[in-house]
């Protein structure tokens, strides 16, 4: 018997267990294959709140970026942090430009230190960037961290405090009660809690589908590539324009082929020196290979912003499913519809940045029965009619 | 040598670091990758994937064919950015 089991070895479901561990609770996390398998190893480490819309998720967003402060002291291992790296976005015309200006004034008034500057400050601060901009937003807080390191921290720090880990294990069901959560039916047999955490990221629809729940979370396909270890080249986490533009304008964009990859572009440099580079956003359920097309795209879309890196080498390209929900927030707290099942998903591209908090906010409601932060805006139960 | 042997060059990765991660729950090469970057580097395990693999055979008492490999992805061989990208952004 155990207090919880969460069931997800992701990034999410890690920082719920630490969490969880650490108020006490006798934890189980069931995993389908390997701590960090699915999108948490298959990303960038993007900290920040720059791309966060002005409401209830910039909030989020800006306490959970707080608690990367003290995460590596606190998890007691590596997470190659680096706080203050810098975030931009580099804009192209003047109508991104009134876009995001807007967006910044916001997120101004929620106290983040978000600025507009001139292409020439934004050259002046990443040397490689082209000059041919029509100017960036920047926001000098931003940070980055290895979304790996940061899983099995969360991880091992959970087993510290007592947690078990439970790999290569497939779930099949949940046994039901007198309409509440018991347990949990697995390959390996029966585990029963009466509290249940659904930290599967792009696949827990599918899970609360085994426990006759419908959330509307879906996997949406980021490609990815990295290149070859280069000498320094850029601190700031830098996303173009086109990111947010997509995420909350697609109805302007007017290229069937942009629209259909969600193509942007997405840069940092990892502290071993390669260049992580993404830029897709497609609806392709579980299909995860690479694509020409999207490849293609992609790489048009680096050299239009850095055009020195074209004699670099990818070494590899990648993919990761990021879990999208139709209103673009995470689904955080109880099931109405059956107590005891709690979800901790669909954070789309900002599970890494948001991990910290959700970890600590879903033990605090489980633990305590409330949060120090308003959820009830990505309540789970928002979506039934 | 033994434990101190660097089993993953590109990344400089020690035998030792590749049992650690096997002993926190590493059962295949992709387990032991993301744990310890072995295979990361710039010949995408080329040469340590069989190496990581026979360890993790023997660690797990499975036959190096039963581990699975690390998922093979594009390009085969590393290419220039400005190979894909062309001079036309879309």
């Amino acid at each position: 018997m155990y207090d919880v089991i969460v069931v997800g070895g992701g990034i999410i479901g890690c920082s719920v267990a630490w969490q969880l561990a650490k108020r006490k609770q006798r934890v189980l996390v069931i995993e389908r294959t390997d701590v960090a398998s699915g999108s948490a190893g298959a990303t960038d480490g993007f900290v920040g709140c720059y791309t966060k819309k002005p409401g209830p998720q910039l909030d989020l967003a800006i306490k959970s970026v707080q608690m990367f402060d003290t995460l590596q002291e606190e998890l007691g291992e590596d997470i190659a942090y680096q706080r203050g790296a810098g975030g931009m976005q580099p804009v192209e015309d003047q109508t991104q430009w009134d876009m995001l200006e807007k967006t910044a004034q916001l997120q101004q008034q929620h106290g983040l230190d978000v600025r507009m500057i001139s292409a020439q400050e934004a050259h002046k601060i990443v040397p490689g960037l082209s000059t041919d901009i029509h100017g960036a937003l920047y926001c000098p807080d931003a940070g980055k961290v290895n979304p790996m390191n940061l899983s099995f921290a969360y991880c091992r720090a959970a087993r510290k405090y007592g947690a078990e880990f439970m790999n290569r294990t497939l779930v099949t069901g949940f046994l039901i009660e007198d309409g509440r959560v018991r347990g949990i039916q697995t390959e390996k047999g029966i585990f029963y809690a009466d509290v249940i955490v659904n930290a599967c990221g792009s696949w827990a629809g599918k899970v609360a589908g085994l426990a006759g729940l419908d959330m509307p979370i879906k996997p949406r396909k980021g490609q990815l590539a990295v290149t070859e270890p280069i000498g320094f080249y850029m601190s700031p986490t830098i996303q173009c324009a086109r990111y947010n533009v997509i995420k909350f304008h697609p109805e302007t964009i007017k290229d069937e082929t942009v629209l259909r990859l969600g193509s942007s572009m997405n840069i940092a440099q990892t502290e071993e020196g390669g260049l992580l580079i993404g830029g897709t956003r497609e609806f392709a359920g579980f299909e995860g290979e690479n694509t020409l097309e999207a490849i293609d795209t992609m790489m048009k879309r680096v050299l239009r912003f850095f055009p020195g890196l074209k004699d670099v080498h990818v070494i590899r390209y990648f993919s990761g499913f990021r879990p999208y929900t139709p209103d673009g927030m995470p689904l955080l707290g109880e099931v109405q519809a059956l107590p005891g099942f709690y979800m901790a998903a669909g954070h789309e591209g900002d599970g890494i940045a948001l991990s910290p908090i959700t970890g600590q906010l879903i033990a605090e409601l489980i633990v305590d029965g409330r949060c120090s932060h308003d959820i009830t805006p990505f309540s789970p139960n928002r979506f039934s009619a | 040598m033994g434990e101190e042997l660097i089993i993953c060059r590109c990344q400089e990765v020690t035998q030792e670091e590749i049992l650690q991660a096997i002993a926190d729950g590493a059962t295949t090469v992709d387990g032991v990758k993301r744990r310890t970057r072995a295979c990361m580097g710039l010949c995408q395990g080329k040469t340590c994937g069989r190496l990581v693999q026979g360890l993790v055979a023997r660690e797990t008492g499975q036959a190096a064919a039963d581990v699975p490999p690390q998922k093979s992805r594009m390009p085969a061989r590393p290419v220039k950015i400005g190979t894909f990208g062309g001079p036309e952004d879309v």
